[in-house]
């Protein structure tokens, strides 16, 4: 009988009482609401959201771990410790190291089919020497000439598909930044032409919309162009 | 039994325990390890949703929301049980295994209507890399959690015919042990594939 009463009071500390469940409880309950808040009312977005969730995530499990897998608690169980902390260290390495590899060869390996579609999203029509079926209507080459007296002609109206060539008229280089000064905006990726001194460059009109542009260092220098889909 | 007998007795009895328990956690850490695997293969192919639908298409958070509300709850339910079982009140013991059961049962519910309703607009396993990916690492969850169930079950059965020994103790620690290990992939399950999926 006493050995009995023994067992269970070193049982209380390596198993853990109503107290600790109920404490563990409360605290993976508001674990898994905040973020749940957080993500449908949009309080945060992006990357940050990402880590936030990830954190939660992980405090939630160390909680779980304390209060309800009792590991550390109690004299005994250290080998259970060291055991998890090594497979942790695995999952780690397993996960990250996927992630990391996968998505390089995904970059650099991207199968043909992905190719084609990002292309045609992206309005690129020839990749490796094939058309990829984007922007195969009739292109029509606009002229924007940029000296410091301005651009002209100041307006352009284009459709989907077609070009832009700048044409730098001052042995100047020349950043052209799209958006006004105080927002800039990106068009098709880029949020900015450079015209080397004296030279060209052509855009493919990929995205519709109505687009300003500025010169970085003239800011006087200002020209639009509006895409019809 | 003289008193020195019955220590050595409880010492080895101990002893043996500990072992069944690293045992069993070798083990869990194992299964961990594949769950890590298929996080792996879900976070890889998150993306690759051909036409498709993607996460944010089909998955209901409030769905997510109230399956790990239900399973936390079984999870600390499971944990109390334990406690009555080693005070050795059965009758409360099992009061709370069955409702660990029952919310198991619940959260399956849950689990199997997500599915039901993804499949009903179209989708299926075969549908991108995405849902493949999906399926499997819930579905494996799932699997896991009908074990559990089942092992509970027969372990309920068990403890009603013979009572609660200490050989019964130890099986429920273990089950135990294994209900909470669910409950924490979960939680990594709800975060990143759920929540993240309206990031």
């Amino acid at each position: 009988m006493s050995i009995e009463s023994h067992k269970t009071t070193t049982a209380k500390s390596e198993h853990g009482t109503t107290t600790s469940y109920v404490i563990g409880l409360m605290l993976s309950l508001n674990f898994t609401i905040v973020p749940y808040l957080l993500v449908v009312n949009e309080i945060i977005t992006g990357n940050a959201l990402l880590v936030t969730i990830l954190g939660f995530a992980i405090l939630q499990m160390f909680i779980q771990i304390f209060f309800f897998l009792h590991l550390g608690r109690g004299p005994k169980p250290l080998y259970n410790i060291v055991f998890f902390f090594g497979t942790a260290g695995l999952i780690i390495v397993v996960v990250g190291a996927s992630i990391f590899i996968i998505n390089n060869l995904y970059r650099n390996m991207m199968p043909d089919e992905v190719t084609r579609k990002l292309a045609q999203k992206e309005a690129i029509s020839q990749v490796g020497g094939k058309e990829t079926g984007a922007c195969n209507a009739n292109k029509v080459n606009h002229i924007v000439t940029v000296s410091e007296e301005g651009v002209s002609p100041s307006y352009t109206s284009a459709n989907l598909c077609d070009t832009i060539t700048f044409i730098n008229q001052d042995k100047v280089t020349r950043e052209l930044v799209f958006g006004t000064y105080t927002q800039n905006v990106s068009y098709g990726g880029e949020d900015k032409v450079v015209l080397d001194d004296g030279r060209p460059e052509t855009i493919t009109l990929n995205q519709d919309g109505n687009f300003v542009f500025y010169d970085k260092t003239n800011q006087s220098i200002i020209g639009n162009f509006v895409v019809k889909p | 039994m003289t008193h020195a007998e019955l220590a050595v007795d409880t010492e080895h009895e101990e002893a043996a325990n500990d072992r069944t328990m690293f045992g069993f956690w070798v083990y869990l850490m194992t299964d961990l390890l594949m769950f890590a695997v298929l996080f792996a293969v879900y976070a890889v192919l998150k993306n690759s949703t051909v036409d498709g639908p993607s996460g944010r298409d089909i998955f209901n958070p409030t769905l997510a929301l109230a399956g790990t509300l239900v399973l936390l709850v079984s999870s600390f339910t499971v944990g109390i049980g334990m406690i009555k079982a080693r005070l050795g009140i059965k009758k409360q013991a099992l009061i709370w295994f069955g409702l660990t059961f029952i919310l198991g049962l619940a959260f399956l519910g849950i689990t199997m209507y997500e599915f039901y309703e993804i499949i009903h607009k179209g989708y299926n396993l075969g549908t991108s890399a995405f849902l493949s990916a999906f399926f499997i690492l819930v579905g494996t969850h799932g699997l896991h959690i009908i074990s559990g169930l089942i092992w509970l079950g027969v372990i309920m059965v068990y403890v009603m015919k013979r009572g609660l020994n200490k050989h019964m103790i130890r099986k429920l620690t273990l089950l135990s042990l294994f209900w909470h290990f669910l409950d924490i992939v979960w939680i990594f399950i709800f975060s990143v594939v759920y929540l993240m999926a309206f990031v």
